[in-house]
């Protein structure tokens, strides 16, 4: 039984860590999570989670037409697990949207607010209804267990072919729907991928997923229970698989033809090559697989071809589902390892229900031991610390549960804090600007240049005022300027350099020397900078507020300082133009329109001093 | 009578004051590069921008407002409606954050408030509480030098094949937004290729709804086709079986 217990011991592990992600996504939104962006706004958890996962669950629609529309018998064995990874699945995927969503609470606007016309609408309320189909076909099961229950169970059983029909039903209806969600994408999907026929490819490959799925499933919890698996059932699978598949391709490779699209297979781009592997994991090499007898009753040979099903479909639907969009949006998206955490930590919760499920359950004509309540085993020890960790079940729980809550703490801990309080913001340096009597402001060196008439500024405000926008802080420098301090372009950033002053190369200071306040080492605690350094004289500048040391960005520096001034000048001197509008200044190469328009008297004896970056390069202004 | 924005490429003078008025009508933030932004200026608090293409070209870029608009059909919610009077606006309340309307766009529009942990979706609306009293978007007010003007949406189509046919060889002679995707609401004319507003793609004229709407009238077909389906399957499989039945019956009858 160790298999069982270490398996969920990473298991639980992973949906600890997954679980302290996910609360930072809602806590601090999508963009300091995710690396989504305005032109890939949905990606692994729309295309794994989702997608993915629904065709997943697509086992559970296909074994119930095979027992009981079918009337296979043989097949039993294989229903309850099936229905259960759909049900499971069903609920990982309304996870996963849970965490996709911008606004997850208002999921059950689509009972209320409807739009017909929409794919998504149509896909909506198939999850809605299908689960509810699922938790009625399944719920006989775990009400198997009392009699108290016998009224109900018997009631559901009574309405079994019921659901079962509506499930596949509705099950038809979601897998196509959701291939008819990229239908309105025609000049972003890949002409590869998009299809007029994108709904009906969808509803194949998920019946052959759904197949594979059963398949891999089994063989998967058989391994780790360490049971002998259904090989005959898995290749009687196998022998349908190949149809299906056979019908897939067919479909697939005549609408690509007839659309006259085969060159783009062969044309050496990467999507060609992503094709031409989609095809070969998800059809050729399993057709291969299955047809041949041998291989088709081999374990083994099941195990790759069931997973190649499995993992190529998966690939296919993450194709579609926003990977192959990328040349077109010219956007580069690699999902973060938030993302990422999240999506396996859905899907381990998932494994997790599956198996309390098969421990507690009928779901197996025979109950696998539960491991956790085995009432005659040796006690268990922590290997380091040799304790007594109890009883086997108090064992394996202490360990899961400490398996969470230090993966929960390792997640909580590794969040960036970068990302968090930057907001996504671009982390760009600062520069100081450059110039003589006209300074050319270049902070973030994108080329985008603002002129300032230094020497025009000088005349007016006079001489000895250099205290009006410069500080008069660092020693040495007795007008330091705006980029010493505001050092970032667009984040807040904390000025005082603490390692500087603790190294041994800068101040070579001591802990208590600066911290003699109290106990704790805070800012609070910490001496003023004005008692060490006398000549740095805060007071004197009217535009020095210093607070818990932050210097804010330098473009609000920059803006605050200068905008706001600008607006009280222009309304004192009638004569004057307004010049605290934004294209007064962000202008790489201002035409002579604006100029004129402008009337700006100071800065226009300056511009043949000035070398303007070339024209002919593209600019984007307006940020 | 709906309404339209027609923008002469050659008239603008890349000013911005299109960028601040929308800004002040709209009341948005001020804007800072982040990792998720498209270099094209738009953002959650930048509803239009002003792109600068070589040789003094500036060329605004804006929700197009489209007739038969993509973004609309796909909400699944209804949060994004087209009004009568043309513009396609937004509806807070309604939205779930699923971003459909965001990949469906082929002008790539909507964005997303990506900073915030409870975001909504931004374009441009057209200044709906303007236009719906009669008024005009702040843009088109705004505007120093007519590059960009409001109106009824015929009446702009012939201001615009009047200034293509009264100055020849001064524009292309295409009014972008006339045909594309079933047209928008917003049109520009130009002296140079505007198709880099659109993922750099030439778009066809059909209305991007039509491509979904067959499998979409298909679905009642689809549900009750595949039920019946499997219901006669059924029903031949038991007979089947129940003749096989009777037949093992008779012949261990005669036995």
């Amino acid at each position: 039984m160790k298999r069982v217990q270490n398996t969920k011991l990473v298991l639980w592990l992973i949906t600890g860590f997954a679980a302290a992600i996910g609360l930072n996504r809602f806590i601090f939104g999508l963009g300091a999570t995710t690396n989504l962006t305005d032109s890939t706004p949905w990606g692994l958890w729309i295309g794994f989670d989702v997608m993915g996962g629904v065709a997943l669950a697509a086992g559970g629609f296909v074994m119930t037409a095979i027992f009981y529309i079918m009337k296979r018998d043989e097949f039993h064995p294989l229903v309850k697990p099936a229905v259960l990874t759909a049900f499971l699945g069903y609920l990982a995927v309304v996870l996963g949207l849970m965490f996709d969503l911008g606004l997850p609470w208002n999921i059950w606007h689509m009972i209320i607010y409807w739009n017909p016309h929409s794919p998504l609408f149509e896909v909506g309320w198939c999850v809605m209804l299908y689960t509810a189909v699922l938790l009625l076909e399944f719920s006989p099961v775990p009400l198997e267990e009392s009699s108290r229950y016998a009224k109900i169970r018997k009631f559901l059983l009574k309405f079994r072919f019921v659901f079962v029909l509506l499930g596949i039903m509705l099950s038809t209806l979601h897998q196509s729907s959701l291939g008819s969600l990229f239908l309105i994408m025609p000049y972003k999907l890949h002409p590869l991928w998009y299809s007029n026929i994108l709904p009906v490819q969808f509803f194949i490959s998920a019946v052959a997923l759904g197949l594979m799925m059963v398949s891999f499933e089994s063989l998967a919890s058989h391994w780790l229970y360490k049971r002998k698996p259904e090989t005959d059932l898995f290749a009687k699978l196998g022998k349908v698989v190949v149809w299906v598949l056979a019908v897939y391709i067919i479909v697939k490779m005549t609408d690509i033809i007839s659309t006259g699209k085969f060159n783009l297979i062969l044309n050496g781009s990467w999507e060609s090559y992503v094709f031409i592997t989609e095809i070969l994991i998800s059809v050729i090499i399993p057709i291969i697989i299955f047809s041949i007898p041998k291989t088709c009753n081999n374990t083994k040979a099941q195990w790759i071809g069931s997973f190649m099903v499995v993992f190529g479909m998966v690939f296919n639907r993450i194709n579609v589902g926003g990977l192959t969009m990328l040349s077109v949006t010219g956007d580069t998206y690699t999902p973060s390892w938030m993302e990422i955490s999240i999506s396996l930590g859905v899907v381990s919760a998932a494994i997790l229900v599956f198996l309390f499920a098969i421990e507690k359950f009928h779901i197996w004509d025979l109950k696998p031991q539960d491991p956790e309540s085995l009432p005659y085993t040796a006690p268990s020890f922590d290997y380091s610390s040799h304790a007594w960790l109890g009883t086997p079940n108090v064992a394996s729980l202490t360990k899961y549960s400490l398996a969470f809550v230090i993966s929960f703490a390792v997640g909580m801990a590794l969040m960036p804090e970068q990302k968090l309080l930057g907001k996504g913001i671009e982390n760009i340096m600062v520069y100081r600007a450059s110039g003589k009597d006209t300074l050319t402001i270049n902070g973030n060196r994108d080329d985008n240049f603002v002129l300032f008439p230094h020497k025009d500024h000088i005349a007016r405000i006079g001489q000895d005022r250099c205290v009006t926008c410069h500080h008069l802080t660092l020693p040495g420098y007795q007008e330091n300027s705006c980029w010493e301090c505001h050092t970032s372009m667009y984040n807040t950033v904390d000025f005082f350099k603490h390692d500087w002053h603790t190294s041994s190369t800068g101040a070579n200071l001591k802990c208590a020397d600066c911290h003699s306040k109290g106990f704790t080492k805070s800012k609070e605690t910490a001496k003023k900078c004005t008692e060490c350094h006398p000549s740095y004289t805060f007071d004197q500048n009217k535009i020095t507020a210093v607070k818990n040391y932050f210097a804010p960005s330098y473009t609000d520096a920059m803006h605050k300082l200068c905008v706001s001034c600008h607006i009280v000048k222009s309304k004192e001197m009638k004569d004057k133009p307004n010049l605290a509008q934004c294209s007064t200044c962000h202008s790489t190469a201002p035409p002579e329109k604006i100029l004129a328009n402008l009337k700006w008297e100071t800065a226009l004896p300056h511009f043949d001093r000035v070398i303007l970056p070339d024209i002919d390069t593209l600019k984007i202004k307006g940020r | 009578m709906s309404k339209a924005i027609l923008t002469d490429i050659t008239k603008c003078i890349g000013c911005l004051k299109c960028v601040s008025a929308c800004k002040e009508a709209n009341n948005l933030e001020m804007d800072v590069p982040r990792i998720w932004q498209k270099n094209d200026g738009l953002s959650a608090d930048n509803w239009t921008s002003i792109i600068q293409k070589p040789a003094n070209h500036f060329v605004r870029k804006q929700c197009r407002h489209c007739l038969e608009a993509a973004c609309v059909t796909a909400c699944p919610v209804g949060a994004l409606h087209k009004t009568d009077v043309g513009a396609v606006v937004y509806d807070n309340d309604k939205c779930l954050g699923c971003r459909y309307c965001m990949m469906a766009c082929p002008y790539g529009i909507p964005r997303y408030d990506w900073d915030q942990s409870v975001p909504y979706v931004r374009k441009c609306i057209m200044c709906y509480d303007k236009i719906k009293i009669g008024d005009q978007p702040a843009c088109t007010k705004v505007c120093p030098e007519g590059a960009t003007i409001f109106g009824d949406r015929n009446e702009l189509l012939r201001i615009a094949h009047n200034r293509i046919n009264e100055n020849p060889g001064k524009y292309i002679n295409k009014v972008w937004g006339e045909n594309e995707v079933g047209g928008t609401s917003v049109l520009y004319l130009s002296d140079i290729d505007l198709d880099f507003l659109s993922y750099d793609m030439r778009l066809g004229k059909e209305p991007l709804p039509e491509k979904t709407d067959p499998a979409m009238k298909s679905v009642p077909f689809a549900f009750v086709g595949m039920g019946g389906f499997m219901l006669g399957l059924n029903w031949i499989i038991r007979r089947r079986m129940e003749f096989s039945k009777q037949q093992n019956e008779k012949a261990k009858e005669k036995e």
